[in-house]
């Protein structure tokens, strides 16, 4: 039911996207230097990582430095452009219903993907509609691969002739366009009875414009153009991309500045503006679907927290009213991050259902009364209290990450001064994040009082609005699924929810959506700090790069040249 | 002697058992897992990591986990790591090399320079020179490394741009012998610095001690040169105790240098157990761990079984 109707939301949105430009997208200027100048053929780009890819398996990857290096690599049949649409890739065009490529029979769905003529693996053997099939079967029948989502609902695949693939969905799949978004060989692979024990997890066969000619693992990952490219010999213009394992992201900026490395990924802020004054160093800044945000429990901080106990004192709309009043975003964006974020609206912060009504601004004063009028009172030592009840929490984030620990030192200082005391207590990302009842991460347990991480939605933002504010989506003791953390239960989000996801019609998808995250901001459970923003530097020789918010820089490095 | 090596053998082996449980439970009752690194992908639903946890067994009972665990490493299959997906024992394999290339040279080096300064340190017993070495060694010696590296990373990497910030060797750049060393300078200094401290001021003590000894002056009652009678003489007894130390290090050559390892990006053991660690990749952590507590019981011994060897005062039963 509740894939359903997600899907049949997406389907909408396809359909909507086709005719007509998207209506929100990801904007940034682009560089203006990578357009003016005419691209250049050979050479090669250095790119420091300080995270080494594990695996390039893309039914294995879980970390995005894999899709940095995997981009130059590995294809899919289609892609998501800054404006958050699909275009074809591997494909003729994105099939919809209204070009025929997708036909609905009641509940169910079939997608007719046809192949770009001609199509090689970078080892020069064609590629066939059976390797569509073949990647479905791996995904589905391999036990490790990352994420079933999509594939699961698969019913079948016919393969018409050589081209072609029909793939009849279960149900009605809106995001289909992405299923297959690393497309694996089954000449290669099909005799295969584990893939995680042969060298495609290291030297995977794509279509992409380079191949891996060598992994040195903890060392370097070596691309080499690969002559068998569609857009060949015109496109790969560099005829090396060597990402280059670098200890910490302090070598990885004093090498770009020394010129030993042509690109960075993943800057923060006060990075950004270290490299900002280096000549001849060019920074790109795009805004990410991620979101930062401070989530307060609702329920009872004890381990296996019963969603219907109240929090004693995050229980208290006043007070959840009054930590949000006194959070200054703002300031901590323009102090902290040198104004490089911006101030966060809601979870969906990108895309055609982006909500940005802005949350209660920053007012001390208006929190300190609004605490007055709720009956929390200040004791002798500065702190409130109701009832017996002292206004104490805890306030939890991932360990070492020095942005997050300065956010939490302005707010602890800012939450007293309303007299509320907060007490840091936090945890390694491989607990708190690891979305894990046995690994006792505190979100699903409900042991904590406020925490702060980032999360990022997909491109149909159903499946996050879904599975964090549904009230049936409250992680249990007997029931660890959901990643509703706050424990915010309303019925007429839940409503709005199951709305936007039960019609097709975009426009209705998008009020129901923001009816839901008006509901949820309302309730006050969530403070969304700032929509996080992807920061990359290279040297301005190495050109050609477009900004992308929905995939990350090195998407489109079939264009990146080295200006002489 | 060689029922002594047995004895001693079969006594490790309970004792390597109960470190390998030991290090299993604590790392699995520590809060964390494998899982975290998915949370990025929106995509991850809870039927995904469900499905995850069975395919890596982390929903067995910890027991069963262990005894699955110790079976197969025992049978020579030691696991897949979680993340990489490749056998523990062709991670360890690639890094290895780099890692014993880094601390054998550590290693040379710090004997090649501790005897010598030991030596002319202890004969010349408070003179400038022993008062110089023996103040360095000092500072050295509470030196931390990843204070040092960072320090030599920022005068002579950044500053005078004398030697690479960081990697086993340029890259892109075929292999080229003097690339090679010269990345290796800033690690191997980092760690030699504070290794020679120790090992220097261990064989001064000795040689002192051995300075004294009747039989040294009978050496030069004899009438042989004094060069002969401190080396010959001195050194061979006093390096003994050396021995102990010297046997001890070895484990190091498989170990890694964590700290420094992570510090100057080298592919190496040391980053290997660190990056495992971080991701909670069990497999792999208790791969290197399994290995270098064998290493040091083997190391522990066979400076016991030496020492009776260059020593025969001492005798084992």
């Amino acid at each position: 039911m509740r894939r359903l109707s997600i899907a049949l939301g997406a389907i909408g949105l396809v359909i909507a996207g086709c005719g007509q430009p998207a209506p929100v997208g990801g904007t940034s200027p682009a560089p203006s230097a990578s357009v003016a100048a005419t691209p250049t053929r050979g050479g090669t780009a250095i790119i420091a990582i300080w995270q080494e890819p594990s695996t390039l398996a893309p039914h294995y990857a879980n970390q995005t430095v894999t899709d940095i290096v995997n981009y130059g690599v590995i294809e899919g049949l289609a892609e998501t452009t800054d404006a958050g649409e699909y275009v074809p890739k591997l494909v003729k065009s994105i099939p919809t219903v209204a070009n025929g490529g997708v036909t609905v029979t009641a509940d169910k769905m079939d997608v007719k993907w046809e192949l770009l003529p001609g199509l090689k693996w970078s080892d020069g053997k064609p590629v066939t509609s059976a390797d569509i099939k073949f990647s479905w079967e791996t995904w589905m029948k391999d036990p490790k691969v990352n994420s079933r989502t999509g594939y699961d609902q698969i019913a079948s695949i016919d393969l018409p002739n050589e081209t072609t693939a029909l793939v009849h969905y279960k149900s009605i799949y809106a995001p289909y366009p992405l299923n297959f978004g690393g497309l694996m060989p089954k000449a290669l692979l099909e005799n295969e009875a584990d893939i995680s024990k042969t060298d495609y997890v290291r030297r995977p066969l794509g279509t992409g414009p380079f191949k891996v000619a060598e992994f040195k693992a903890g060392d370097s990952i070596t691309l080499e153009k690969n002559t068998n490219y569609r857009f060949g010999p015109a496109k790969p213009y560099l005829d090396r991309v060597i990402f280059k394992s670098v200890p910490s992201v302090e070598v990885a900026m004093a090498q770009l500045k020394a010129g030993e490395v042509s690109a960075v990924w993943n800057l923060t802020a006060p990075q950004a503006v270290d490299l900002e004054k280096v000549t001849g160093v060019v920074l790109q800044t795009v805004p990410g679907p991620s979101v930062e945000r401070i989530e307060m429990n609702t329920a009872q901080n004890k381990e296996n927290t019963d969603p219907n106990s109240t929090h004693p004192v995050l229980g208290d709309i006043e007070m959840r009213k009054a930590l949000l009043l006194a959070t200054p975003k703002k300031q901590i964006i323009d102090k902290l991050f040198f104004g490089k974020a911006k101030v966060g609206t809601s979870p969906v912060s990108q895309g055609w259902a982006a909500y940005k009504e802005p949350q209660a601004s920053y007012d001390a004063k208006k929190a300190s009364d609004t605490l007055d009028a709720a009956g929390w009172v200040k004791g002798p030592d500065g702190i409130r209290s109701k009832n017996g009840v002292r206004a104490s929490l805890s306030y939890t984030t991932t360990t070492g990450d020095s942005n997050r620990e300065r956010v939490q030192q302005v707010l602890v200082d800012e939450w007293k001064a309303v007299g509320v005391e907060v007490k840091i207590q936090n945890q390694p990302s491989s607990v708190l994040l690891s979305g894990s009842c046995t690994a006792k991460d505190p979100r699903k347990l409900g042991t904590f009082d406020l925490v702060q991480y980032a999360s990022s939605p997909g491109i149909d933002p159903h499946t996050t609005v879904f599975t964090r504010y549904h009230s049936k989506n409250i992680p249990t003791a007997a029931n660890c699924v959901g990643q509703n953390y706050t424990r915010v239960k309303n019925a007429d989000m839940d409503k709005a929810i199951e709305d936007a996801g039960s019609t097709l019609d975009v426009a209705q998808r998008k009020a129901s959506y923001a009816k839901a995250l008006k509901i949820l901001n309302d309730q006050n459970v969530i403070i969304w700090l700032y929509d996080r923003a992807d920061i990359d530097a290279r040297q301005n020789t190495l050109q050609g790069w477009e900004p992308n918010a929905w995939q990350r820089f090195t998407w489109n490095i079939e264009s990146w040249f080295i200006k002489k | 002697m060689g029922r002594y090596v047995i004895r001693r053998l079969l006594q490790a082996l309970p004792l390597l058992l109960a470190i390998s449980a030991v290090s299993f439970t604590i790392l699995k009752v520590t809060p964390g897992g494998p899982l975290a690194a998915y949370e990025g992908n929106p995509n991850f639903t809870d039927d995904d990591r469900v499905r995850l946890e069975h395919a890596f067994g982390l929903d067995q009972p910890i027991p069963i986990q262990y005894i699955a665990w110790l079976g197969q490493f025992l049978t020579g299959d030691w696991g897949y790591s979680f993340s990489a997906h490749q056998p523990v024992l062709v991670l360890i394999s690639e890094r290895l090399p780099n890692t014993i290339y880094l601390m054998g040279t550590v290693f040379v080096t710090v004997l090649l320079l501790a005897i010598p300064i030991g030596v002319l340190a202890a004969v010349k017993q408070y003179s400038w020179f022993d008062h110089v070495v023996t103040g360095t060694t000092f500072a050295f010696l509470s030196t931390p490394t990843f204070w040092l590296g960072l320090l030599l990373i920022i005068v002579f990497g950044l500053q005078l741009r004398l030697f690479p910030l960081g990697g086993i060797q340029t890259a892109g750049k075929p292999f080229d012998v003097w690339d090679r060393l010269h990345h290796l300078v800033l690690p191997v200094a980092t760690i030699a610095l504070v290794q020679l401290g120790s090992h220097v001021r261990y064989l001064r003590a000795s040689m002192l001690e051995t300075i004294g000894q009747d039989y040294m002056r009978t050496a030069r009652a004899k009438g042989l040169a004094e060069r002969v009678v401190v080396l010959r003489h001195g050194l061979k007894n006093a390096a003994i105790p050396l021995v102990t130390v010297v046997a001890l290090d070895v484990p190091e050559l498989f170990v890694g240098a964590l700290v420094t390892e992570q510090i100057f990006g080298w592919p190496g053991m040391g980053r290997l157990f660190w990056d495992a660690a971080t991701r909670s990749d069990y497999p792999v952590i208790m791969g290197i761990l399994t290995v270098s507590s064998t290493l040091i019981v083997l190391a522990n011994l066979f400076a016991d079984v030496v020492y009776g060897y260059l020593d025969p005062r001492i005798r084992y039963s």
